[in-house]
C-alpha cells in the first residue's frame, strides 16, 4: 500500500474501534459481538493478505493488529482477516488446496493455545472465531487440516471467541518447511502486535488518568514515584513496539529463518514486558482498576492469555539461548 | 506517546545493505584486525584500529562527503557496526555523537576543519561535560568561561569523568558564559523559561593549552579510563566556541541524545559478542547449567536483540525526519537494562572470574554498573520521560 492508502485504512480501523469498543465486560453480548463483526467485515480488510503478492505488507498488517489491540474489541481481525488468509496464501504458493475449505475460516491451535507440538493431537481449539465458520489447523509437520468448530471453550480473555474442535479434520495441504517457518513467524508477529497495541493504549490511559486524578491536593502524576512507574512502563511498551515492528519488517525483507528468530524475540519481549506495563498502569489507576466495570481487567486478561498464546516465555527462552547458526559468527565467537 | 511513528518505517534496502556488507567483508579479509600489544593501552589500540578502518572508508559513513564522510545513511553505518560485532572486532570508533553535534552546531569553517580530522583519527576527542558538583545535573555546572573585552575567553573550573582525556588532543568543553542559575533548579530535562539553559556555551579545547591539567582516576574495575580535568586561567579564542553563546545546552542535549542510543556508541557489537559467548557456553555445558541459567541467557539474547531492533527503529525514525530528542531517554533505559542483566548473567556463567581466572568479564561487569549512572542517571532519564514524553505535571517541590 502507498503510505496515504495505509493511513486511510488505519484511520478507518481506528474509528471503527472507537465506535465498537467494549466499555465494560457487560457490553460483551452475542448480539453486540455479531454487529461489531459485521461492521468490521464491511471495511473489506480480508483481502489484505489473500492475494499473491499480498495487498498489504506484514509491517502494515502488524500496525493494523496494533490498532485493533488498542481498544477492548470482540471482533476477529487476527484470526479471520489476517492469519487464515495468510495461511491459505502460503499453502497456495506451494500447492493449490485440492478440496474447498470453509468460506470464512479462522485458525485452530493446540488446546493450550500454543502452536501444536509434535505429539499427535486429537483435540484443538478454534481460536478467535467470531464470525468464523471453520478453522485451519497446522500440525507440527506443517500439515494443514480444516476443522469444524464445536461448542464454546472457556478462556480468561472475555473478548475473544474460542471454540472446541477435533484436530482430525479434512486435510487441506501441507506447508513446505520454509512456508511453515514463515507461518509461525507471521502468527507470532501478528499476535504480538495486538498485545503491543493493548499495552501501549493502557499505559497511555493510565498516564492521562495520572494527570487528572488528585490526591493530597495535587495530581498524582506530579509525584515522582508515580512518574517513574509510568516512565518504566512506557519504556517497556517502547521495547515491545520496536521488537514487533522490526520483526514484521524482517518478514517482508529477510529469509524465513531470520524472520522467525526476530518474531520469537518479539513475542518473548511482549510476554514479559506487556504484562509488567499493564501492572504499572493498574497501580496508577488504583482501586478503580480492581472493579468489574473498569476496562483494566479486560486489558489484563487479553495480555495474560496473550502471553501464553502460540509460544510461552518458557518455550522461547531456551530456544533463543541456542548459539547462532551462522558459521562466521560461531567461528569468531569461539576465539 | 510523542515521538512515535505509527506508519511503516524504512529499515533500509536489504540488497543495498547486503552489498555494503559484502564490500566490507572483502576489505576485512585483506585488512585483518591488528594485534593488541601486551602493554598497549586500550585507547591506543582502538586508535590504530580507527585509522585502519578509516583507510578503507569505513568511518563516518553517514557524514556528508564535504566533511570527510561518505554521504550514506545511518543504516549503512549500522550495517558496518553489525559486521564488526559479528566478527568480534572492536566496535566502530565512538565519534558519532561528537560528529552530530559539530554537524548541527559548528560553523562551516569548523565543520570543514574539524570533522575530516576527527573521522581520520588525527584528532582524538574527549567530552568535558560532568563536574564534581554536577554530574547528571548539567544545570549545576560551575566551570566558567569569562569573556574579556579583547574578545577571548578565560576558563576556570574542573571537569570529571572525562573518558581517556590523557590520550586525547581535543575536548568538547561545556562552560558557563552567563550567570549561574538559582540553586535547586531543573533535572536535566530542561524548562524553556529557565535561564540556565541559555547560559552554557560549548568550546573546542586543545588539551595542550596552558592551564590545562589532566589527571587519570582509577575506576572500580581498575582501569584508568576516567580523568579529572583542571582548568586554570585557560585562554580560548572566540573562534573556538561552537555555535553562539548559550548554544551549549541544545548542543549537549544533541550529544547525549545520540550517546544514549546503543548504536551511536558502538556498544551493540560488544553486547552481541558476549551474548554469543554465553550461548556457546550454554551449549557446551548442556545439562549441567544451574537452574534457570539457560533462561537467563535466553533473556539476555532477547534484551540484546530487542535493543538492536530498537536502535534500528530509532535510526529509521531519524531518517524519516525525527531529530534525536527526549525519546533517547527510553533508549538509555533499555540499553542499561540489557547491559546490566547481561554482565550479571555472565558472572554467573563464568564464576571463575570472581576467583581470579580471566578478568575481562569482571572488568566489564563493573563497567556495566556505571551504565545507570553515566550519560544521565536512570532516575534522570525517568524524569525526562515523565516530563517531556508523557507530559506529566511538574513536581511542585522541584
Amino acid at each position: 500500500m502507498e503510505r496515504e492508502e495505509f493511513t486511510l485504512v488505519r484511520d478507518m480501523l481506528r474509528s471503527f474501534a472507537t465506535r465498537f469498543r467494549a466499555d465494560s465486560p457487560d457490553d460483551v453480548e452475542p448480539s453486540t459481538r455479531a454487529t461489531a463483526q459485521r461492521a468490521l467485515d464491511e471495511l473489506g480488510l480480508t483481502d489484505l493478505r489473500r492475494t499473491s503478492p499480498p495487498a498489504a505488507t506484514v509491517q502494515e498488517c502488524a500496525l493494523l493488529a496494533e490498532e485493533h489491540g488498542r481498544q477492548p474489541l470482540t471482533t476477529s481481525l487476527l484470526g479471520t482477516v489476517l492469519l487464515a488468509p495468510e495461511l491459505l496464501r502460503l499453502l497456495a504458493a506451494d500447492e493449490r488446496p485440492e478440496s474447498p475449505h470453509g468460506a470464512r475460516p479462522t485458525i485452530a491451535l493446540a488446546r493450550d493455545l500454543r502452536f501444536p507440538g509434535s505429539a499427535a493431537a486429537t483435540n484443538c481449539v478454534a481460536w478467535d472465531c467470531e464470525g468464523a465458520d471453520g478453522a485451519l489447523y497446522v500440525d507440527a509437520e506443517g500439515g494443514v487440516t480444516h476443522v469444524e468448530p464445536g461448542p464454546p471453550a472457556p478462556t480468561a480473555d472475555l473478548l475473544r471467541g474460542v471454540r472446541r474442535a477435533s484436530a482430525a479434520g479434512r486435510p487441506v495441504g501441507r506447508l513446505t518447511p520454509q512456508a511453515h517457518q514463515r507461518w509461525q513467524a507471521y502468527a507470532l508477529v501478528v499476535v504480538a502486535s495486538e498485545l503491543v497495541g493493548a499495552a501501549r493504549s493502557f499505559v497511555e490511559q493510565s498516564v492521562a488518568y495520572a494527570r487528572e486524578r488528585h490526591q493530597y491536593g495535587r495530581p498524582i502524576g506530579s509525584f515522582q514515584a508515580v512518574q517513574h512507574l509510568l516512565a518504566d512502563a512506557s519504556a517497556l511498551a517502547e521495547a515491545c513496539t520496536s521488537a514487533t515492528r522490526y520483526a514484521a519488517w524482517s518478514l517482508d525483507n529477510e529469509p524465513p529463518d531470520r524472520a522467525l528468530t526476530a518474531a520469537r524475540v518479539a513475542k518473548a519481549e511482549v510476554n514479559a514486558s506487556a504484562v509488567e506495563a499493564v501492572y504499572a498502569g493498574m497501580q496508577v489507576f488504583g482501586g478503580i482498576a480492581q472493579t468489574w466495570e473498569h476496562v483494566a481487567h479486560l486489558y489484563l486478561r487479553r495480555i495474560l492469555v496473550g502471553a501464553t498464546l502460540l509460544a510461552t516465555t518458557a518455550d522461547l527462552l531456551p530456544a533463543l539461548a541456542a548459539p547462532e547458526a551462522d558459521p562466521t559468527i560461531a567461528r569468531e565467537a569461539t576465539r | 506517546m510523542t515521538g512515535t511513528t505509527d506508519v511503516p518505517l524504512d529499515f533500509g534496502d536489504p540488497a543495498d545493505l547486503e552489498r555494503l556488507r559484502q564490500d566490507f567483508r572483502t576489505w576485512l579479509a585483506d585488512h585483518p584486525l591488528p594485534e593488541r600489544g601486551a602493554d598497549e593501552p586500550l585507547p591506543l589500540f582502538l586508535h590504530r584500529w580507527h585509522r585502519q578502518l578509516h583507510s578503507g572508508g569505513w568511518v563516518g559513513l553517514d557524514v556528508p562527503q564535504e566533511y570527510g564522510g561518505r554521504g550514506l545513511t545511518a543504516l549503512h553505518q549500522v550495517a558496518v557496526s553489525d559486521e564488526l560485532g559479528a566478527r568480534g572486532a572492536p566496535g566502530v570508533p565512538r565519534i558519532g555523537y561528537l560528529a552530530h553535534a559539530l554537524l548541527r552546531f559548528g560553523s562551516e569553517e569548523q565543520r570543514r576543519r574539524l570533522l575530516p580530522r576527527m573521522l581520520r583519527g588525527d584528532d582524538v576527542w574527549c567530552q568535558g561535560f560532568s563536574e564534581p558538583g554536577a554530574g547528571s545535573d548539567l544545570v549545576g555546572m560551575s566551570t566558567g568561561a569569562e569573556r574579556r573585552p579583547e574578545g577571548h575567553y578565560v576558563v576556570n573550573g574542573q571537569k570529571l569523568w572525562t573518558s581517556y582525556a590523557q590520550y586525547s588532543r581535543l575536548c568538547l568543553l561545556l562552560a558557563r558564559t552567563g550567570l549561574p542559575p538559582a540553586p535547586g533548579s531543573a533535572d536535566g530535562a530542561g524548562t524553556p523559561a529557565a535561564s540556565p539553559h541559555t547560559s552554557i556555551s560549548a568550546f573546542v579545547l586543545p588539551l595542550d593549552r596552558p592551564g590545562v591539567t589532566v589527571r587519570p582516576l582509577r575506576a572500580a574495575n581498575g582501569d584508568d579510563e576516567f580523568c579529572e580535568l583542571f582548568l586554570d586561567d585557560v585562554r580560548l579564542e572566540e573562534s573556538e566556541r561552537i555555535g553562539s553563546e548559550g548554544d551549549g545546552w541544545p548542543l549537549a542535549m544533541t550529544t547525549v541524545a545520540y550517546e544514549r542510543n546503543a548504536l551511536d556508541t558502538g556498544h551493540l557489537s560488544k553486547y552481541g559478542l558476549l551474548v554469543e559467548r554465553l550461548r556457546r557456553a550454554a551449549d557446551e555445558r548442556r545439562g549441567t547449567l544451574a537452574d534457570g541459567l539457560l533462561s537467563d541467557i535466553g533473556r539476555c539474547a532477547v534484551d540484546y536483540q530487542v535493543l538492536v531492533a530498537h536502535a534500528r527503529r530509532r535510526t529509521a525514525e531519524r531518517l524519516a525526519g525525527q531529530g534525536a530528542g527526549p525519546e533517547s531517554s527510553v533508549d538509555k533505559l533499555l540499553m542499561t537494562r540489557a547491559e546490566q542483566r547481561l554482565y550479571e548473567t555472565a558472572l554467573k556463567v563464568f564464576p571463575e572470574e570472581l576467583y581470579g581466572e580471566g578478568a575481562d568479564v569482571l572488568s566489564d561487569y563493573f563497567y556495566s554498573r556505571a551504565a545507570s549512572v553515566y550519560g544521565g542517571t536512570s532516575q534522570i532519564q525517568r524524569n525526562i520521560i515523565a516530563k517531556r514524553l508523557l507530559s506529566l505535571p511538574a513536581d511542585r517541590r522541584a
